[in-house]
């Protein structure tokens, strides 16, 4: 009996000896780890090209300099983020989001306040709130397909893709009330620069006049391309960095660049963070003009950081909007902030009448 | 006492069941509830924007009629594929019945994907009706309420004719044979006897058809038009994107009670079928 219990004891002891010995191993085989208290934090993502672009531009080098791992999580979203901060559980350390997103977490006072001593967010091109920084912009234009319609029948701004008789075909416009305001107020004449801001009435009266030639509000962004493939409608409202790699897979679509509606993507950094600092630090990394240019020559995103520039190579710069354009509008994601819920509800309401 | 005992083996065994259920089903559905009432303090505002606002309205009535459409065609469809299968031997009912499962398999977006490629103006179908008639007939069955029809009867089939195939199979044989046998033509037959012994599988499938499209999302969204949205899009606008919670709370207990309602009346036509014939 005795014998038996002995045994056991031993055993145990073994185990924990093991288990002891493997995670002290596991410390010491990063000494980065043990000098900074964080092992590594948790950047949310969206998956495909842009996690691989992430992952080379961003995260290994930030890994590298820092010995902070990063892991990043794919189907983020803002609810589970609420629900995270709400419960002072939180797992993700940086939230990588669009502006709608960005700023209704901004509104319920879920993200920290960008720390400036870490961050540099003087030199930024367009500024940016107390609790989030802009990264880097995505172009969203008219795709159509230049096999069924070449230079001269398709629209290129928005002003001819509201004229239905001009540029006669089918119109897929997105499901949300963003963006398609802009457009509205575009086609109607009103001036890039005064755009915001947004005279909502106006721009509800112009899409009414487009209201019965758009054969589908489409609900899901990989829809505005494959509509045009499978010849469903002729002209979507869509973004580049969808046309661009369907392009390469060989389908016969194109964006007009000559007047563009970009919007940011932003870096939030949630309250009751346990890994506040690192959080800061990857997001003053990601500023940096040389991982902004890393980040841009792979894919199809503008910098938000002027000085990156200069180290974007050719074949880059080439497919991006010229942002000194005034047709290069800048969605004012903060205009939004304030105006999304009330106008979206109104929008739905509109859609349905 | 065996009864007794065999009655606390039945409840133990049922536990794991309703642990399950307390967990994942009971637990979320009460903070549900109460979110739609407290919201940092109670609020009638949810339930009173679900009343107050038109849209709302308006999206509720989509939902009823686009799933009573839905139901409809489901059942039409269902019942004369589930007759044939039930006159099958079981045998040559296998690769049949595989057939009816295989939506279960494919997921909804890919279907809905799917579905421009046969029901688009250049599908196949539409393809078809051009080469028939030299390009007259022409069928607009996408991004409108057709097209979300026809998407949701895809889903909802199975659900539609295994209960009423079951209830088929489970008829005594010998009744339509003996109907015959004092004359009864294969119409009659089929009035008086086949289909009122189906009506409980035809109330299950029903049932069940009517309270999934209740809560339909992606199939109307893709495959509908302007006026095709339903409440779970709302929801889902509400909860994810205005994180207004207690809204989007009090829209789903509403649909919930809904279809609570819906299913109460249901069942009660049925028993009241039962004791009628009884």
């Amino acid at each position: 009996m005795k014998n038996n219990e002995r045994q056991i004891n031993a055993v145990r002891r073994t185990v924990l000896k093991t288990g002891g010995a493997m995670i002290g191993a596991g410390m010491l085989g990063w000494p980065g780890l043990a000098r900074s208290q964080t092992r590594s934090i948790a950047v949310t993502c969206w998956g495909g090209a842009y996690e691989q672009a992430i992952r080379s531009a961003f995260a290994e080098p930030f890994t590298k300099e820092t010995g902070i791992g990063v892991n990043l999580i794919n189907n983020a979203d803002l609810t589970r983020m609420k629900v995270q901060v709400q419960g002072k559980n939180v797992s993700w350390d940086v939230f990588d989001s669009i502006g709608p997103q960005i700023m209704t977490g901004a509104r319920e006072g879920l993200w920290e306040n960008i720390d400036t001593s870490i961050v540099d967010t003087s030199g930024l091109q367009q500024k940016t709130g107390a609790d989030h920084v802009g990264t880097y912009s995505y172009a969203g234009g008219i795709g159509f397909d230049p096999k069924r319609f070449p230079e001269g029948k398709h629209p290129t701004t928005f002003a001819e893709l509201w004229d239905v008789k001009g540029f006669p075909g089918r119109r897929g416009l997105r499901s949300r009330i963003s963006e398609n305001l802009e457009m509205a107020l575009l086609a109607d004449g009103v001036a890039p620069d005064q755009l915001y801001p947004l005279d909502i009435e106006r721009g509800f009266k112009a899409l009414d006049r487009i209201k019965d030639s758009v054969r589908k509000w489409i609900e899901t962004t990989p829809e505005t391309v494959s509509l045009i493939a499978s010849n469903e409608v002729d002209f979507t409202y869509t973004y580049l960095s969808r046309v661009l790699p369907a392009q390469r897979a060989g389908t016969s679509v194109q964006m007009s660049m000559a007047q563009t509606l970009n919007s940011l993507e932003y870096l939030a950094v949630p309250k009751h963070g346990k890994n506040t600092e690192a959080a800061m630090r990857y997001v003053a990394f990601c500023l940096r003009p040389d991982r902004q240019a890393a980040f841009c020559n792979q894919v199809e995103f503008a910098p938000n950081v002027p000085a990156a520039m200069d180290l974007i190579d050719e074949q880059a710069r080439q497919r991006m909007p010229d942002m000194k354009s005034p047709n290069s509008i800048i969605v004012d994601d903060g205009w939004w902030g304030e105006h999304y819920d009330a106008l979206q509800h109104r929008f739905t309401e509109w859609m349905l009448t | 006492m065996i009864y007794f005992l065999e009655r606390r083996f039945a409840l133990l065994l049922l536990l794991p069941l309703c642990m399950l259920l307390l967990a994942f089903f009971l637990w979320p559905l009460g903070v549900v509830a109460w979110a739609s009432i407290y919201d940092g303090g109670f609020t009638p505002r949810g339930y009173a924007t679900v009343v107050g606002s038109g849209l709302i309205r308006q999206v509720a009535v989509n939902t009823l009629s686009i799933s009573a459409w839905a139901t409809l065609t489901s059942l039409i469809l269902g019942y004369a594929i589930a007759i044939h299968l039930a006159r099958l031997p079981a045998r040559k009912r296998t690769p049949y019945l595989v057939l009816v499962m295989l939506p279960f398999w494919t997921s909804i977006l890919v279907k809905s994907f799917a579905f421009t490629v046969a029901l688009g103006t250049s599908g196949i179908v539409n393809q078809l009706l051009g080469w028939i008639s030299g390009g007259a007939w022409h069928l607009e069955m996408m991004f409108n309420r057709i097209g979300v029809i026809i998407g949701m009867t895809n889903y909802l089939l199975p659900f539609m004719v295994l209960p009423i195939m079951a209830s088929l199979l489970s008829q005594n044989p010998s009744l339509p044979l003996a109907a015959k046998i004092m004359g009864a033509g294969p119409v009659r037959i089929f009035l008086r006897i086949t289909l009122p012994l189906s009506l409980p599988g035809v109330a299950a499938g029903v049932l069940m058809c009517l309270t999934l499209s209740l809560g339909m999302y992606i199939t109307p969204a893709l495959l509908g038009g302007r006026k095709d949205m339903m409440l779970a899009n709302l929801i889902d606008f509400y909860t994810r994107q205005t994180l207004d919670w207690n809204v989007a709370s009090a829209i789903a207990v509403a649909l919930l009670a809904v279809s609570g309602v819906l299913m109460l009346l249901l069942t009660r036509f049925q028993r009241d079928r039962g004791i009628s014939h009884a």
